[in-house]
């Protein structure tokens, strides 16, 4: 079994070659599940995606998609991990839906969590994850911690009053005074009734932090694919995974690469296709510029995948922009 | 547009939102205003495009007629307490700011009315010709253009509804404020935009100055065909290509400035400083 992540900054092509790397497993006879998040039309019908729901379903042969709904995770997240009496309330609160949505990493914890469900059910042997953008994929790997501290953290505890028992009783005392002298200033009792669901909230503590530990086993062994283009703002994002993952060797992937030898090209063609060449050319040195910069700064060999004119949107010229990637080990990436 | 007081510039992510943002601030300091440029949510991209490090939420000069802030949530939220409530120093310590905190991160609208209201607050202040917010991607932008109204639905009556009743409306001058939207001519990006732009003049939140088209390439003169191959050939077919795809999308979308693309540009700063040259007068 193995678990794929696609991780990158926003723009760069992450679920185009989701897809791609998903369909190429396929094509090899392993029983694929690719898991997006919000693909392009022409792509999801390509693939088959048009409206399809967070349960996988069949796509090709040996191919499954599912979509993310973080809004449905969540309420499943509540269902399974908060105490039986708790869960409906949590899900019934009309903070519910708006908290889990504003949480910060909450959208990853959802995904986090679905790619753990899929896992342990057993049914592929290869999962195809495309993770949110936000902070080019790093928020994934920490949403499980930060989600503990979420829930777990001292505001928390001192909104609630922890587990100590007759907790309502200490939050009586400590909280309540203050949150009604919020209440006061905003003209409305907000602050308590958003109190009381933060107190349910943290009573799913327990079980929610011990999921989250599983779901960090399953991502520190899944193979991470770092997605970039050769511009700085994808660079700088991808730089993050690298200095929070301490330069443990990924697989990279610079996405949208020219040919560097447009750049020393010989250009006897007649105008404008000359200096078109010449621009185009100073494009493509910029960009084995940057690439050269980051390979030795940590180190890697990255994959490269040429510039396409048109995102594909059909499956042969997906598997084609993935037959033509150069340096992309999928024996290695599949197992 | 930059005779508005504000404009808010948003973008699905790596279209260029912050590039954008960054010329149109120094394209205007550049004239001679007095100019704010504020990160409403992630100071990277704006601290790149404007040649340094890292903002702060106190302004940074970046030359002369322009300074630039980022809103950091604990900072912005002091003030708001402070300035827009009225409430004193001393209660913001404890279990008040915590209190706020925890409102902030889950009730629907508290965080964004925060941010926006900074904006607005800024832009109130008169200390500023212009102000350029480098705004939240597309996806989120209209819940923070909401904010103020979904506030206001939410609590009956005192300090915060008092508060939001300016913020409507300074949001919804269209002599003062304008939303930019930065697009590439990718289906994405586009599809994104038309959407964002659909909910947002539906619901009349803020009038729409422009949409950007980012990184547009030039149609390509002459046959392709009569090359012989070779890399002045592929480069072509590439280019032409790549123009195809963008006029397709560009159809779908409003007429509006559009920004070539900067071939061989390696540093940030560079392509927002080209960008703002691009908006020179003539």
């Amino acid at each position: 079994m193995s678990a794929v992540l696609i991780t990158g900054g926003g723009g760069v092509g992450k679920t185009t070659l989701s897809a791609g790397l998903a369909l190429a497993a396929a094509d090899r006879g392993i029983r694929t599940l690719v898991v997006t998040i919000d693909p392009a039309k022409r792509l999801a019908s390509a693939l088959g995606l048009d409206g399809l729901g967070s349960d996988p379903t069949p796509l090709a042969d040996n191919l499954w998609g599912a979509m993310l709904d973080a809004t449905r995770s969540w309420n499943e997240i509540a269902r399974r991990y908060a105490p039986p009496d708790v869960g409906p309330r949590l899900t019934a609160n009309p903070f519910f839906e708006a908290a889990t949505q504003h949480f910060p990493a909450s959208q990853s914890f959802a995904a986090a969590e679905e790619m753990t469900i899929h896992i342990e059910s057993g049914k592929w042997d290869v999962i195809v994850v495309d993770t949110p953008p936000a902070a080019g994929g790093m928020e994934f790997f920490t949403s499980p911690a930060r989600m503990r501290s979420l829930i777990g953290g001292r505001l928390l505890k001192w909104l609630t009053g922890g587990s100590l028992p007759g907790r309502r009783l200490v939050y009586q005392f400590t909280a309540r005074p203050a949150l009604r002298i919020a209440d006061a200033a905003l003209g409305s009792a907000l602050l308590e009734a958003v109190a009381d669901f933060l107190i349910d909230l943290r009573a799913a503590y327990d079980g929610i932090a011990e999921r989250s530990r599983e779901i960090e086993r399953n991502l520190a062994a899944a193979h991470k694919v770092v997605v970039t283009t050769a511009d700085p703002a994808p660079l700088s994002e991808a730089t993050k995974f690298f200095e929070i993952h301490n330069g443990i060797p990924e697989f990279v992937v610079f996405n949208r690469v020219l040919p560097e030898s447009w750049y020393h090209a010989a250009s006897p063609a007649p105008a404008p296709f000359g200096d078109n060449l010449a621009r185009w050319g100073t494009e493509a040195h910029r960009q084995a510029e940057a690439r050269r910069q980051f390979s030795a700064r940590w180190h890697i060999e990255p994959a490269t995948v040429p510039w396409q004119p048109q995102t594909p949107n059909d499956l042969e010229k997906l598997g084609r922009l993935i037959d033509a990637a150069v340096g992309l080990d999928l024996d290695q990436l599949f197992t | 547009m930059l005779d508005k007081r504000l404009l808010i510039v948003t973008g699905k992510g790596g279209v260029g939102k912050s590039a954008v943002a960054a010329a149109l601030a120094l394209r205007a300091a550049f004239d001679g205003k007095r100019v704010l440029a504020m990160a409403m949510t992630d100071d990277t991209g704006l601290a790149a495009h404007l040649g340094i490090e890292r903002l702060r939420y106190r302004p940074t000069r970046i030359r002369s007629g322009l300074d630039a802030i980022v809103i950091e949530r604990p900072e912005a939220l002091n003030e708001y307490l402070r300035v827009q409530l009225g409430v004193p120093r001393i209660a913001q310590l404890g279990p008040l700011a915590r209190a706020f905190d925890a409102l902030a991160s889950t009730a629907p609208g508290i965080r964004e009315v925060i941010t926006i209201g900074k904006v607005l607050y800024e832009t109130r202040k008169g200390t500023w010709d212009l102000v350029v917010a480098d705004g939240p991607p597309t996806g989120q932008i209209a819940s923070h253009l909401r904010a103020p109204a979904t506030v206001a639905r939410l609590v009956g009556a005192g300090r915060v509804l008092d508060q939001t009743g300016w913020m409507t409306r300074l949001l919804g001058d269209r002599t003062a404020t304008g939303l930019t939207v930065v697009t590439t001519a990718e289906e994405l990006p586009v599809t994104e935009t038309i959407e964002s732009l659909a909910a947002i003049d539906d619901e009349q939140l803020v009038g729409i100055e422009n949409v950007i088209v980012n990184r547009t390439l030039d149609a390509l003169e002459g046959d392709v065909e009569s090359l012989d191959d070779g890399p002045a050939k592929q480069a072509a077919l590439l280019h032409n290509g790549l123009f195809e795809e963008q006029e397709r999308w560009i159809a779908h979308l409003p007429d509006g400035p559009r920004v070539p693309y900067f071939f061989g540009l390696h540093t940030p700063s560079e392509v927002a400083a080209r960008m703002a040259d691009l908006w020179g007068s003539p």
